[in-house]
């Protein structure tokens, strides 16, 4: 499938397209465009104004798609409440690691291209999915006295 | 000649009641650091960020039943562009000096209260860096108080 989104990706489209590549088609096709008005016919736009798998309600692009596709994996939620403040910082959420993405893909943007960041921050989120992945859960919250 | 400082606008109405969306939208500008130029429409100094934060906002404010639009803008006249700088730069001095005057204050506090506060104040630092456009006067004072209160926490561990 081909996916669209807007040049100059950030954490937020980087994020959904790791997403999409690794849990919804590990086939997908990206395209970057500057206007809503310049995605093809045939693809998918994703956090672009207009686009239904974007910015709503107050949660970000990447929590849209776990929405929108019923992706229901706790270590995925948390990867998102990462992505949201990392995006938003909007403090919605306590994710100390959001500060640090930002700085790191902020910065591979600038001396990198579109799809070069794409391929770098894919290797980092399936790492940050295995970090989070492995860290030893809470109990459940025991109910008895 | 320096070129002009460009704008980012955001022209909305939004019905007053429910009050929500209103007061979500309120907090989201004050943190993003916007000046109110008008009834319903604020501005941000133009880049990639500031931008796509007010595309997002005119989103939410349609989703809520108002109507908003984003506009590019420079000033016509260099004093209306200074007088919006001006005014940034003065909202990030204040909030940087009420950092600093917390810090100092600190030093009074019992050891472990000392410490929550040097928390606070550095997140608060970050978040006011966040939004400090222009690089505002006082920064640096105050980012030496709150350093000046963590080496003071560090001496008494």
């Amino acid at each position: 499938m081909k996916w669209a989104t807007r040049a100059g990706c950030h954490v937020d489209r980087a994020a959904c397209a790791w997403l999409i590549r690794r849990w919804l088609d590990p086939e997908a096709q990206f395209i970057f465009v500057d206007d809503p008005a310049d995605v093809p016919q045939d693809a998918t736009p994703f956090d672009m104004r207009g686009a239904a798998l974007s910015h709503r309600e107050g949660r970000c692009s990447f929590e849209t798609f776990l929405v929108h596709y019923e992706l229901a994996d706790p270590v995925l939620a948390e990867v998102g409440r990462i992505v949201h403040e990392a995006d938003l910082a909007d403090e919605r959420y306590d994710a100390p690691e959001a500060p640090g993405l930002d700085a790191l893909i902020r910065g591979l943007a600038l001396v990198r291209g579109d799809p070069e960041v794409l391929a770098i921050t894919g290797s980092l989120f399936d790492g940050l999915y295995e970090l989070l992945r492995q860290r030893p859960s809470p109990p459940e919250l025991s109910m008895s006295p | 000649m320096q070129a002009a400082q460009r704008w980012v606008l955001l022209a909305y109405r939004l019905p007053r009641e429910p009050s929500t969306p209103r007061i979500a939208l309120w907090r989201r500008l004050r943190q993003l650091g916007a000046v109110q130029l008008l009834d319903g429409l604020v501005g941000l100094p133009l880049d990639a960020h500031t931008r796509e934060q007010l595309e997002w906002l005119a989103e939410g404010i349609q989703e809520a039943g108002g109507g908003a639009t984003i506009w590019l803008a420079e000033p016509a006249g260099r004093g209306h562009g200074d007088a919006l700088v001006d005014e940034v730069r003065t909202d990030r001095s204040a909030e940087f000096r009420a950092v600093a005057a917390a810090a100092e204050r600190a030093w009074e506090e019992a050891p472990m209260t000392r410490r929550r506060t040097l928390a606070r104040l550095r997140r608060e630092l970050r978040r006011i860096r966040a939004r400090d456009y222009f690089g505002a006067p006082g920064r640096a004072e105050a980012e030496a108080a709150v350093e000046a209160l963590a080496a003071a926490i560090e001496v008494d561990a």
